[in-house]
């Protein structure tokens, strides 16, 4: 009970921490990079959420994107038809993936390796569709427009001028920091040691008295609830709409991942970083050599598969397992 | 608390990359950077993706005069590939970025839609949008930034249907459109008027984007069962060469194809059929007969003062990878001829207010290669007004369809559709305009 407790203080400790970090980030960033901080900060509880699902129970899936689709336009759909605030809207949109997730878990349960894989990918596909499907509720191919407003008057006279992006960063963090306490927190209770003990043997686990159809849907409702959160968050930005949450999305939050360390959160917080700062780097490399614009717009990406294919093969654990070594051996 | 390093390293990372400036944004005393978000890859790109090398070699023209009041034109351009998430992720990168002054002839509608809110709440000049979707430039108190550089599909489809009624008043007229507010403002300006259609029978749509995967075999289909005999199409350029080659495939041989202007690019037309093994000379026979409307004068027509000076330029200063002569290239040049002549007329002191009241109040007298009038007011921003009626030779060019060039004007609500005696400014010797 007691190395439980200190697990609890520890996590809290960092996640303060981190908290501060980004907040001084927050002043000492220029609005592009605050706006790039801030969508790192919202694929970070994406990732987490495959973390949790992939990294800890080892249940595949291609489809958080689609769960994110989900809380993004639970969000919109309350915004605009209800007229309530965004903050109410962000709740009930982690509420409808956590149904969503249920759902999924449900028949997730029943579904192991490829074939599960291959169902959160029709998942991924059919979701966003839906929207073109029931056009006069979604909005169509085009979506429904919410924002995260103007910064409120109180957090503006406290901090003087608050650009958007610098809203946005600060709107996020919170949300973000309570991801990493609850994902850690999880992680070392009793709860996460019975999803791992899943993940690596589920006949064993099952001997010890771990029910694992419940664990697999209950780990799904979790998962699903951070990648709504996620997905409202990344609605937020300006617009939720099919070509918001494309399967490129779940496809990035997976590379994040298995770049990241798919069973780390640190892991987890440099895969978001590295996904959304890298075209950034590789664009101001490339400024000096004056390519075309195909090789400049596809770049990234081949960039980003290539280092996904030397993960898998050099270094399955990702960055944060390989830090851990060097750190071990060190 | 090794999350904790993880993140000052980050932090580390982040902050080593280059802060810039917050003041004056996109203007120094030797340059004006300015934004423009198109679909340079992807299903809706072929064609449009030309319109950025085109911005860009007349910019470089204009550079090699001496630059407007002494400062270099830059075009800073990124790929949203007709997807609105995209759009909102690029939009960011060149407010915050690039720190542009201005965008300039961004491409699309329902791309668009996800950005001009934030751009206009910034205050940035947001000009000669390559949308023809009136609910942008209508109401200027709700977007007061915007100015569109098409014609409003309204007006366009208002004065071609009535073109289509009074011409073929026994004919079953039907839509392919797509299901966007492209589309659908289309779809207004026909009913607007006279025209009726009905859904799934006369009227078909599609997922812009989608139409290279599904063919459009379906909707076509659909059209052909209901006996239609003119076949309207308000999408896309890649969509109008798809639907036309899969009608074929189909046996499927209306009377009339109608396509509205944005969609009704020779070249596009020729080289989207061309990628599917289609020979030029069988192309040019799809593409004949076709009825589309124009604002501007035809490229082809190279007796055209215009025409003849940008196609020089074009020819001289585009080191785009595909430079070939066609409306995406025109336009593309009008953009650049109209954005350069209101920074020249906004004067030496550019800001952002400044050209934004410029184009309020002299926008009318601008000149551009249009044939038709400008509609900027402080009470609309709307572009071309009127539009001339034509089909397509076998040469691919849109030649005047009752021989005469006519222009039509209307408004983007009910009003009537009349003939318009517009006459535009001739071109300065230098085809540089330097303000009305």
């Amino acid at each position: 009970m007691s190395r439980t407790r200190s697990y609890g203080r520890k996590n809290l400790i960092i996640s303060i921490l981190f908290a501060v970090l980004i907040f001084i980030l927050s002043i000492k960033l220029d609005p592009y990079n605050l706006g790039q901080l801030a969508v790192a900060l919202m694929l970070f509880i994406g990732v987490l959420s495959i973390v949790l699902l992939t990294g800890a129970s080892g249940q595949i899936s291609l489809g958080q994107g689609a769960l994110m689709a989900v809380g993004g336009f639970a969000a919109a759909l309350a915004i605009l038809n209800l007229g309530l605030s965004i903050w109410v809207a962000i709740i009930l949109a982690v509420i409808a993936a956590l149904l969503a997730g249920l759902l999924l878990g449900i028949a997730a349960a029943r579904l192991s390796g490829p074939y599960l894989a291959g169902t959160t990918l029709v998942i991924a596909l059919a979701i966003p569709s839906l929207a073109t499907r029931f056009e006069s509720v979604f909005g169509g191919d085009v979506g429904l427009n919410i924002n995260f407003g103007n910064p409120p008057a109180w957090l503006s006279s406290l901090m003087g001028s608050v650009g958007y992006e610098q809203w946005q960063l600060l709107a996020t963090l919170p949300f973000a920091v309570l991801a990493l306490l609850f994902t850690s927190n999880i992680l070392n209770s009793r709860t996460g040691r019975s999803w791992r003990a899943l993940r690596d043997n589920e006949i064993a686990s099952s001997l010890n008295g771990i029910d694992i159809s419940q664990t697999k849907i209950f780990v799904f409702v979790i998962s699903s609830g951070f990648a709504g959160l996620a997905g409202v968050l990344y609605g937020l930005r300006g617009i939720v709409g099919p070509s918001v949450y494309p399967i490129s999305l779940s496809l990035m939050l997976l590379t994040g991942a298995v770049l990241g360390g798919i069973r780390s959160i640190l892991g987890a917080l440099i895969g978001s970083i590295l996904v959304v700062f890298l075209p950034d780097v590789i664009d101001s490399i490339m400024k000096h050599f004056s390519p075309s614009e195909q090789v400049a717009n596809y770049l990234p990406a081949m960039i980003s598969s290539l280092l996904l294919i030397l993960t898998v093969v050099l270094n399955p654990g990702g960055i944060a397992h390989g830090l851990h070594r060097t750190r071990r051996h060190l | 608390m090794a999350l904790v390093a993880g993140v000052a390293v980050s932090s580390l990372a982040v902050t080593a990359l280059p802060a810039t400036a917050a003041t004056d944004p996109g203007v120094t005393s030797s340059e004006i950077v300015l934004g423009m978000q198109l679909p340079q890859s992807g299903p809706a790109s072929p064609g449009y993706n030309k319109v950025d090398d085109a911005a860009r070699a007349y910019f470089d023209y204009v550079n090699s005069k001496g630059g407007i009041y002494g400062r270099k034109v830059r075009l800073e351009v990124r790929d949203d590939q007709y997807k609105a998430g995209l759009t909102v992720s690029s939009a960011s990168s060149l407010i915050n970025k690039d720190k542009v002054f201005a965008f300039i002839g961004s491409i699309g509608t329902q791309t668009h839609i996800s950005v001009i809110s934030d751009i206009n709440r910034r205050g940035i000049p947001d000009l000669f949008v390559n949308s023809g979707y009136s609910g942008f430039y209508t109401n200027p108190k709700t977007y007061p930034t915007t100015f569109a550089g098409l014609g409003t599909y309204v007006v366009e489809s208002k004065i071609v249907g009535k073109y289509i009624k009074d011409t073929y008043p026994t004919k079953k007229v039907g839509i392919l459109y797509q299901t966007d507010d492209f589309g659908r403002n289309a779809l207004q300006g026909f009913t607007t008027a006279g025209l009726s259609f009905e859904a799934k029978k006369t009227a078909v749509n599609f997922i812009a984007g989608t139409q290279g995967s599904i063919g459009l075999a379906s909707q076509l289909t659909a059209l052909k069962a209901n006996g239609v005999e003119i076949v309207i199409i308000a999408a896309v350029a890649s969509a109008t060469a798809i639907a036309v080659a899969t009608a074929a495939q189909l046996g499927y041989k209306p009377d009339k194809w109608v396509v509205t202007s944005v969609g009704a690019d020779a070249t596009t037309f020729q080289t989207i059929l061309g990628s599917k093994g289609v020979t030029p000379a069988v192309s040019a026979g799809m593409l004949a007969g076709i009825i589309s409307a124009s604002h501007a004068p035809s490229p082809g027509d190279t007796t055209d003062e215009y025409v003849a000076a940008f196609k020089k330029i074009n020819d001289d200063f585009n080191k785009g990878p595909d430079k070939r002569w066609d409306n995406n290239v025109l336009q593309g040049m009008n953009i650049a001829y109209m954005a350069t002549e209101a920074l020249f007329g906004t004067g030496s002191n550019l800001t952002r207010k400044g050209i934004i009241s410029y184009i309020e109040n002299n926008g009318s007298k601008m000149s551009s290669a249009a044939l038709s009038p400008l509609g900027y007011s402080r009470t609309s921003h709307e572009a071309f007004t009127a539009f001339w009626i034509g089909a397509y030779d076998g040469a691919t060019v849109l030649k005047p369809i009752t021989g005469t060039r006519v222009l039509y004007t209307t408004d983007s609500g009910t009003g009537p559709v009349t003939v318009s005696n517009y006459m535009r400014p001739a071109l300065p010797a230098d085809a540089i305009a330097k303000g009305a």
